[in-house]
Parts: structure tokens; sequence; C-alpha cells
């Protein structure tokens, strides 16, 4: 069954028919070919699939991609132009808070929503501000680092 | 993808809503946050033939002042429940439940009502809201109801609503100033389900107190403390709601996160620590 939908993704207006059993996650990868957003578990667990649903950070797996029509959805490709990387993404890169970089796309955007809120968080604050984001690799870290670095030349 | 086929609607008024769910009232599930319906129908362990989301119908959202209650709609996400002003200031238990919820990401999304209707025994809402004495607004289509938490929630995941019933509003009697309150939480690790949940509210100068418990039970349990706290909170009467919250959760279900003998001691040991941290806000000889 298909519904019509209307949305912003990244600045650009999208009209689709999308499938009812279809998921933001989904519509993202499959449709508008933006697979920088990934699909850990599905269930809403791991948030490996964090997008920004109208400026706030959602688990797209979670979200029905009918559900989604007139709203705007900012993803990674969305953080920085093509080729480029903005300076969160830059002190991920320095402070090596990645690995395998699957948890990465949505751990940046948690880390963009926690600064965009308090553009001067403790390491608490941090902790807490990715708690819905789960890495196998860094042991988490270098992800905190990379996340003061940051705030620390905002 | 979710595996089965289901037809969709996203209503814009209330009205439409509850003619939708006149309509399909059979195999139709509303969708509030999507918290838990997404990942369950994503697992196929909920197969509904009809899915209404609220997302998109105005008014259902939002903290409203109502004199001695504050009136709170169903859609509300848990990020406004917990720094909304208003409820800060009148029911800021009801702000720490709704902060101690998951992570981030799911309280952008999750809703006040969806985890109410969803009714999980040891949510942190169900054992809020019980405590607080709010009450819970039903609307269908043609027909209206209030209901006390206490017959609002039945058994596990299980409220009073009926198929072609949507819970709308829910109402939280603003509490007196000066009060204490304490939210203790019981989880594994950070965003974890709880365990077993204690939510103490106790009133200055000898007012109502009260102690409510979650996962101890099919729905949440609320102890009125008023008098054991007669004279004051010392450490016969700590000791006096340990051994009342561990009788409470004499029949406490055991799961993965613990057996009926854990739950049973911690419920004692999160009574007393919330009971506790309670009194301790209230001002000097404020009991």
């Amino acid at each position: 069954m298909k519904t019509f939908i209307s949305l912003d993704v990244n600045g650009r207006k999208h009209q689709l028919a999308v499938d009812t059993r279809a998921k933001l996650t989904d519509l993202l990868r499959d449709e508008l070919r933006l697979t920088g957003t990934h699909v850990g578990c599905g269930t809403g667990s791991c948030g490996a699939c964090t997008v920004l649903l109208n400026g706030r950070t959602v688990k797209a797996c979670c979200v029905l991609a009918a559900d989604v029509d007139g709203q705007q959805v900012t993803t990674i490709e969305g953080l920085s132009e093509p080729g480029e990387l903005s300076p969160l993404q830059q002190r991920f890169v320095e402070h090596h808070g990645l690995q395998c970089g699957y948890c990465t796309p949505g751990m940046v955007l948690s880390a963009h929503q926690l600064l965009a809120d308090n553009p001067t968080p403790t390491e608490a604050d941090i902790r807490h501000a990715i708690a819905g984001n789960l890495c196998r690799c860094t042991g988490y870290q270098n992800i905190v680092k990379a996340i003061v670095a940051a705030s620390e030349q905002q | 993808m979710i595996a089965g086929e289901f037809e969709f609607f996203a209503p814009k008024t209330l009205a439409e809503a509850l003619t939708l769910l006149h309509t399909h009232h059979s195999g139709c599930r509303l969708l509030a946050g999507g918290m838990t319906l997404v990942p369950v129908m994503t697992l196929g362990l909920a197969q509904p033939g009809v899915i209404v989301s609220l997302n998109h119908v105005s008014g259902l959202d939002g903290v409203e002042d109502r004199g001695t209650t504050l009136r709170l709609g169903a859609m509300t996400r848990h990020a406004t429940v917990g720094s909304h002003p208003l409820i800060l200031e009148h029911a800021p238990l009801l702000a720490a439940a709704a902060r101690a919820i998951g992570d981030v990401q799911v309280r952008h999304r999750g809703t006040l009502g969806g985890s109410l209707a969803h009714a999980e025994p040891a949510a942190d809402y169900l054992c809020a809201t019980a405590t607080l004495g709010a009450r819970f607004l039903l609307q269908k289509h043609g027909g209206e109801r209030w209901l006390s938490a206490d017959a609002f929630f039945v058994d596990v995941m299980t409220t009073a609503l009926a198929p072609d019933e949507l819970l709308s509003a829910i109402e939280i009697p603003k509490q007196a100033a000066g009060s204490g309150y304490a939210h203790q939480r019981l989880r594994r690790v950070e965003g974890a389900f709880p365990t077993v949940l204690a939510a103490a509210q106790i009133a200055p100068r000898g007012g109502p107190a009260r102690l409510g418990l979650g996962g101890v039970a099919p729905r949440p349990v609320v102890l009125d403390i008023g008098e054991v706290l007669g004279n004051g909170v010392t450490p016969a009467a700590l000791d006096e709601i340990g051994t009342r919250a561990f009788d409470a959760a004499r029949h406490a279900l055991a799961d993965l996160n613990g057996s009926t003998d854990y739950r049973r001691a911690m419920a004692r040991v999160c009574a007393r620590r919330a009971v506790a941290a309670a009194a301790d806000m209230l001002a000097p000889g404020g009991r």
C-alpha cells in the first residue's frame, strides 16, 4: 500500500509515494540513497540510525516513513558539503573517535545535538548525551575526547 | 521494512482520529511516538491491520495551567515533560520520571500518553502519575470519561481503554509548595528499563505523603505513608516503610531483570531511599 508524502531532507524538497510499511531508514537509504544513515538493530536500541527530525535527534528505525509527511529531516550528509567535514566531524578524525565507523553517523548527530543545546558540556553531559548510541569498538573514550575538543573549539 | 501490510491514516484533528477509531476499532492501533509499537511491528510481534498516527493531530500536546491542576496533552513528548517550567514548578516528580526514560532520542520522540497506554508495569510514568494522583481523560466518538490511576491501570500492559477510545489528556494535581519528592530507579545500565521504581511525594507540615512502587506488581502500587511519618522521618519510620514496600512486592513478576525475591528486596531499598531523599528536600522541620 502506498501513501504520498512530501518532506524536506537536508534542505531538498521531495514528493514521493512511500510504502506504508517503510520506515524512515528505508526511505532515506533505499529511496533517496542517503546511505550515511546506518541500520544496526532496527528496533531502537543502538542509535546507528539517528537523524534530526525537525531539528531533534530521533531513531529513524522507529519512525514510519508515511509519518514524516510535511516534516524536515537532517541526515549525516546534511552536516557538511560533499567532500568536506564539519568541525565536529574533523575532531572525530583527529581524536580517533571511530574505528569501524558503523556507529559514527549516529554518534556525530547525537554530539551535534548536544553541542547545539549545550555548547559547554561536562564530560558527564557528553556521556549522557551519547547514551542512546552504542559503539562496540572504541570503548567510547576517544569519542568523548573528540566531543570535548569540538566543544572547546566552538 | 515492516513485513505485514497495514492501512495508514494521519488525521489532523481529534474528531477525525476518533471517527477512524470508531470505524476501524478492531485491528486498529494508535501510533504515538512509536518507541514500542514500531519495534514490535518490525519484529512481527504486533500485526495491526490499521495504523492511526496521532503525530499530526493538533491540540493533543502541550501543558496547560488549569488552576489547581496541570493538564498535559497525551502527545506531549518526554523531553517536554522533563523540562516544562509548569511541570518543574508544580509536579517535578513527573519531570524527573520523564528525564529518566530511555535516551535523548527516545525522549525527543516518545510520548507521555503512549507510555501510559502501553502500561508496562515498571514504566517511569505509571508510578509517577499514580503517586501524584493523576486523572486520565479517555475520549471516543460521541463520549468521554475521566478515570483515576487506580481505575485506568488494570493489569500488565492492560488499561481501561476500550478499543474505540483514546487517551487524550492527563491531569496532575499541583503539589503543595515546599513539597519533597524523589524518583528512585533501579536499572542495570543507563537507559535500561527499570527493574524496580520507588516514587515519593511528601507535602510539608503534615500534608499528604505517598510512596509509589513500580515493577513490583501488575500495576503501580501507591501507599499512603502520612501516618508512618507522623513523628517525622525517623529510622523506625523508614524501617516500617521498607517493610510495607517489601510486603507490597510479594507477588512481583520474575523476569531476566530479577526474581521475585530480588525485586522484593530492592523494593525495600528503593522505598527507603526515595522517602529519605524526598524528606531531605523539605525545609528543616518541614514535616
